[in-house]
């Protein structure tokens, strides 16, 4: 599903490079926790995959598309089979739960019997249903991050990034939101979580790749936070 | 693509930027109002030159004793003068004129003017030969010729005063235009603060819409549509003024040169002439600059 072949990325404004030459794959309903320290480029592993950033050197494949040779005009539809979630989720305030889940069909143009069907689905999935008039906020942070899950998951995507999803929530909803995640992963849905929190991580038992300095020092099926934890 | 989703993002916008939406309508109303005097400028100028050149080139008014006795120029020196003034190079045609159809001539001029129709005399008025010169023909030389020839009170050259008054017309069309391009330049770069403004106020969404996989023309779209929006009110606003003008101003202003019979007065038709034009320059310029801005200066 996604595969990275000797990828390097280089900045003007930085001496080292942002990743030096990353080789990583991962299989189609895969779960894998990016980690590593600020600055280690997790970022920029999720910016390649959604064609944010172009890679300075090698190959970046994400469902048989080569992103770096993507046509500008076809950049929106790899876009829509990639979802993505932010630790700041990213709504629209002016907008209830339901119409910011709609407004990720809106805009790529689904017709509005198709929104009308799906949006109370997936807030169903992600235990919003009741609460789909509410504004953000009115709502708990971790309920805000649902909404954003909600909205990356609506369109169905065959990736779903998520960079540092509990890095503003409490360790329980930090707690609820995984198992959210863990939930959309077993739909099949292939899952990538850049993130620094070492209890989510250990706790799930999940492949872990570990970035420093731009390079893979550690890539484990079943790993944990920090080695010999 | 879905228009209510659109036209609700392009309302929204203008809303949200009400200030700057105003200041860019005003701006652009005004411009386009000094671009719409012009054209009607230049449009009276042509229907002006149309009209003069249409009357002679030169017209040899004939002195008192010739124009009280030869009604028909059958005699000497009115006669003679004709032959010559045909046989002349580059003359086209002569045509005589008797006082009593010079007279119908000026009481037809003067036709909104009482006054100058009531002391018109005929015997004040002199009989005239109307005399039409081909293309690139200078009429000063048919004016020097026969200035001094017997009979004739004097030679006026028509297209001298056509040359001048056409000139003056020209000055005023070219001075329009100028302030016109200033103006226009001030609405282009208000266009392009207010895309910008309106785009860093909407980041959010167009990030999200960036990252859902919203296309680049369906993010872009909406900011266009305002600037468009914008535009064509400003159009609109300014073939309103150009009627206000006209009523206020202009058909006052003008009186002098539409009695004179120098220009037509200017008409709802002739506004209705240039405002297609005007709301098709507004649509195509704030349409243009929009999306230049939009490639140059916004990330969407």
């Amino acid at each position: 599903m996604i595969r990275l072949e000797h990828v390097s990325k280089t900045y003007k404004t930085l001496a080292r490079p942002a990743l030096d030459d990353v080789s990583v794959s991962v299989d189609k309903g895969e779960f894998v926790f990016l980690i590593g320290p600020s600055g280690s480029g997790k970022s920029t592993f999720l910016q390649l995959l959604l064609r944010e950033e172009v890679p300075s050197d090698g190959r970046v494949i994400v469902a048989d598309w080569n992103v770096a040779k993507l046509p500008r005009r076809r950049v929106p539809k790899l876009r829509q089979r990639v979802g993505c979630v932010f630790q700041d989720f990213r709504l629209l305030n002016n907008k209830t739960v339901s119409e910011n889940v709609a407004f990720a069909l809106e805009v790529i143009g689904k017709p509005r019997h198709t929104i009308r069907k799906v949006v109370p689905e997936v807030l169903q999935l992600v235990g919003l249903d009741g609460k789909a008039d509410r504004m953000p906020a009115e709502l708990s942070g971790g309920e805000q991050q649902r909404v954003a899950i909600a909205r990356a998951f609506v369109n169905r995507p065959l990736v779903l990034m998520c960079d540092e999803p509990t890095g503003n929530l409490d360790p329980d909803t930090s707690q609820d939101i995984m198992l959210l995640l863990e939930r959309i992963n077993r739909t099949g849905t292939t899952l990538v979580m850049a993130t620094h929190d070492h209890s989510i991580v250990d706790s799930m038992r999940r492949r872990v790749v570990e970035l420093s300095h731009g390079k893979v020092i550690r890539d484990d099926a079943r790993g944990v936070y920090g080695v010999g934890r | 693509m879905r228009a209510s989703f659109v036209s609700s993002e392009v309302v929204n916008g203008l809303r949200r930027n009400v200030s700057m939406t105003i200041a860019m309508i005003l701006t652009t109303a005004v411009s386009l109002t000094l671009l719409g005097s012009g054209l009607v400028v230049v449009r009276k100028v042509d229907q002006a030159q149309e009209s003069l050149q249409q009357a002679a080139d030169v017209v040899v008014y004939l002195n008192d004793d010739v124009s009280a006795n030869d009604s028909t120029c059958e005699q000497q020196p009115c006669a003679g003068l004709r032959s010559e003034l045909e046989q002349a190079s580059g003359v086209q045609s002569v045509e005589y004129q008797n006082r009593q159809q010079v007279y119908q001539r000026a009481i037809k001029k003067f036709e909104n003017r009482p006054e100058l129709r009531e002391i018109a005399r005929p015997e004040a008025l002199p009989a005239a030969l109307w005399v039409e010169l081909g293309q690139n023909v200078d009429p000063a030389a048919v004016q020097q010729q026969f200035g001094d020839s017997a009979g004739v009170a004097n030679v006026d050259n028509q297209s001298e005063f056509v040359q001048q008054m056409v000139g003056k017309l020209n000055d005023v069309r070219d001075g329009t235009f100028l302030i016109a391009a200033l103006q226009a330049f001030a609405a282009l770069l208000l266009i392009s603060n207010t895309i910008q403004l309106s785009a860093f106020n909407r980041r959010t969404e167009t990030g999200i819409m960036r990252l859902v996989g919203a296309s680049r023309w369906y993010t872009q779209l909406p900011f266009l549509l305002e600037a468009m929006v914008s535009g064509i009110i400003g159009s609109l606003a300014a073939v309103g003024l150009l009627v206000v003008i006209k009523e206020a101003f202009l058909d006052g202003l003008m009186q002098p040169l539409t009695n004179a019979g120098l220009l037509t007065p200017v008409s709802y038709a002739d506004i209705a002439f240039v405002s297609p034009v005007l709301v098709l320059v507004a649509s195509v310029i704030s349409g243009l600059t929009g999306y230049l801005t939009l490639r140059l200066y916004v990330r969407i």
